[in-house]
């Protein structure tokens, strides 16, 4: 098994599923996707996430209840929320529940790729 | 010159195309439309001839003054006629009488040749009263029975002074003559005596029909004055307590949202107009004002929709920053088909962000009613669209039931769409902890050539106290400053112009539900009118 980094990317905007698996897979991290966050979560029954980046919004399930449900499989998974413009509550909701960071749309691949190296340098050091 | 002109042309292309500039002109438009038709009102009111309440009323009153001048001076005149009848009753009764007792001595100097300068006597004081009363018995018998009277009273005399003179003789009353003057005498004695009687009691006759005329009279102006009474109030009724109802009714009208000016409705102009007039100058105001109200809550739910908007932006936004970093970051390695993939993700999102933006904006804009014929399932669409984030952030799921078979309506789009808006954020706003707004948009099942769109929420529902009132302008369950109360009002007045009608259902803890009902438009008028004249070829 390789040493590298699994992180989930859960948005139901497609295109940013599409753009940020290339851009995190180049940085080094195994990258898998999801635009749907029923089936985002069955996968993490599966397995444990060492990162784990999802929308506040969506449909039928938010960004806190997929916080919830992934720390409740694994406190060591780092989450980072996406967040909108009107749901700077909802963000600080999730950092009171346990989340590592947000981030604010619109954002630069680099912006992400910078929190998931602080979360990843978090997790070498708890190691 | 010439470019300055050529520029100056350019601008006004530019601002025609901004909706912002419409906006502004059609509103100026109908403002002049609007001071046009007040205007014209205006004149219709003040341009009658004038005949004020005042003037009616000092017109009734000097009709009751000219009738009692009227019935004064006719009382007046009879009574004199009265007084000079009286007065010849008088003299005429004396006058018979002196005739009467100059028939008594006659008669005695006939029977027993007593004296008959006694006679002389009484026919000269009758002489004397005919002469001292002529002018008054001439206006009473007239000139030809006061000659008779004269003529019989001067040849009685005559012959009474002859029958004197040969009377000295004792003898002489044995002649044919004297029996031929005595006879004479008889005659002219009786003639003038029951002349006399005759013309006393005629007189008298008239005098009392005279009386009982004038016992008539105050009955006959009590009757008139009624009658005068009964038109004066039949006046003040309908001059001025109908008027103050009409006026009364406009205000009510004014309560309920409805500006219509108050027409000119009688003949002519009085007080009343002034004060039509001054309810009219009121109306437009409020009316002014009330545009400007509904104008404040329009822009506030823009400003609701703008905030959502925002964040409805950002996704597309975020979209194209991503695909273009990584079309920076990565453009020597990736192939032709994947860049092609990113730049036509490009276009597509742009595209879904100038959709965003020109839905708020044909939202925001305001613009003369245009009637066309609509889709209302479609117009339904586009309104969740632009609620979609309030939605989201509020936890409901929208469930959307459109039917198929669905007949176009005859209306304003943005209007519609204005009333669907208010109708879900009401939804939303009912609803804190999240929950369903239903919209099924079919054929109305209980009004037939009505169209229905039902806008149901499963929130707290309004208490039946409330019920009556949530269609008031300005009527509010909303904390001070987060409503205008004008959401519903302005809906009602909306599909009221599209002639249709809002019902509402609602149980406390339930939620509610609204009935939007608009009618079905049919084939046009004109076309069935053609169609009917062919078939009648």
């Amino acid at each position: 098994m390789s040493n590298k980094l699994r992180t989930l990317i859960l948005d139901d905007e497609s295109i940013v599923c599409k753009r940020l698996k290339p851009a995190l897979e180049k940085s080094g991290y195994e990258v898998e996707t999801f635009d749907n966050p029923t089936d985002a979560l069955k996968r993490i029954d599966q397995e444990e996430f060492d990162i784990v980046v999802t929308d506040i919004r969506m449909d039928e399930i938010d960004g806190i209840q997929v916080l919830e449900h992934v720390l409740a499989r694994s406190s060591r998974t780092r989450v980072i929320i996406i967040t909108g413009y009107a749901t700077v509550e909802m963000a600080r909701e999730a950092l009171a529940k346990g989340a590592f960071d947000f981030i604010a749309k619109p954002f630069k691949p680099n912006d992400l790729r910078a929190v998931i190296a602080k979360a990843a340098k978090e997790l070498k050091s708890e190691k | 010159m010439k470019t300055n002109r050529q520029n100056d042309g350019n601008d006004d292309a530019i601002l025609k195309d901004s909706p912002y500039f419409l906006s502004e002109n059609t509103d100026v438009k109908t403002a002049l439309l609007k001071d046009d038709s007040e205007t014209k009102i205006l004149r219709a009111l003040l341009e009658r001839p004038g005949f004020s309440i005042r003037a009616r009323l000092a017109l009734g009153f000097l009709l009751f003054f000219a009738l009692s001048v009227g019935i004064t001076i006719t009382a007046y005149i009879a009574l004199n006629h009265m007084e000079r009848k009286l007065i010849f009753l008088e003299v005429a009764d004396l006058f018979t009488n002196e005739i009467q007792q100059a028939r008594r001595y006659e008669k005695n100097f006939f029977l027993y040749g007593s004296d008959i300068s006694n006679v002389l006597e009484h026919i000269d004081i009758a002489d004397q009263l005919l002469d001292s009363a002529r002018s008054e018995l001439v206006s009473v018998v007239g000139e030809k029975n006061m000659r008779t009277m004269e003529s019989h009273l001067s040849k009685y005399k005559k012959l009474v002074i002859k029958i004197n003179t040969l009377s000295i003789d004792q003898e002489s009353s044995e002649l044919p003559e004297y029996k031929e003057i005595a006879e004479e005498l008889r005659s002219h004695g009786t003639e003038m005596l029951s002349f006399a009687i005759d013309m006393s009691r005629k007189e008298r006759d008239k005098v009392n029909d005279m009386i009982r005329v004038a016992k008539m009279a105050p009955v006959v102006f009590s009757i008139i004055i009624f009658l005068l009474m009964l038109y004066e109030t039949n006046f003040l009724a309908r001059h001025i307590i109908r008027r103050l109802n009409r006026l009364m009714e406009a205000t009510q009208r004014v309560a309920n949202g409805d500006f219509t000016p108050i027409m000119p409705h009688r003949r002519f102009r009085d007080e009343f107009t002034n004060l039509a007039v001054a309810m009219n100058s009121m109306m437009s105001q409020l009316m002014h004002r009330h545009e400007i109200l509904v104008r404040s809550h329009k822009l506030r739910a823009v400003g609701t929709l703008t905030a959502g908007v925002a964040h409805e932006l950002n996704n597309p936004i975020n979209n194209i920053m991503l695909t273009s970093e990584m079309l920076k970051e990565d453009y020597s390695e990736l192939s032709d088909e994947e860049r092609l993939d990113m730049v036509s993700d490009l276009v597509s999102q742009a595209e879904r962000a100038r959709k965003i933006v020109s839905n708020l904006l044909d939202f925001a804009r305001e613009s003369e009613i245009e009637p066309e014929l609509l889709d209302v399932g479609q117009i339904i669409r586009e309104t969740l669209a632009l609620v979609g984030n309030q939605l989201k952030l509020h936890n409901v799921k929208p469930q959307l039931d459109i039917a198929h078979n669905l007949s176009p309506v005859h209306g304003d789009k943005q209007h519609l769409s204005q009333v669907f808006f208010n109708l879900i954020m009401n939804a939303i706003d009912a609803m804190p902890e999240g929950g369903k707004l239903i919209i099924n948009v079919s054929n109305s099942s209980f009004e037939a050539s009505f169209l229905e769109v039902r806008i149901s929420d499963t929130g707290k529902g309004i208490p039946e106290h409330l019920i009556g009132s949530i269609f008031d302008p300005f009527f509010t369950t909303k904390p001070t400053g987060k409503g205008t109360g004008l959401g519903l009002s302005v809906s009602m007045g909306i599909i009221r112009k599209h002639g249709g009608a809002i019902r509402v259902e609602s149980k406390v803890g339930e939620g509610t539900s609204f009935s939007i009902l608009l009618p079905i438009s049919t084939v046009p008028a004109e076309i069935m009118h053609e169609k009917s004249q062919k078939n009648g070829e």
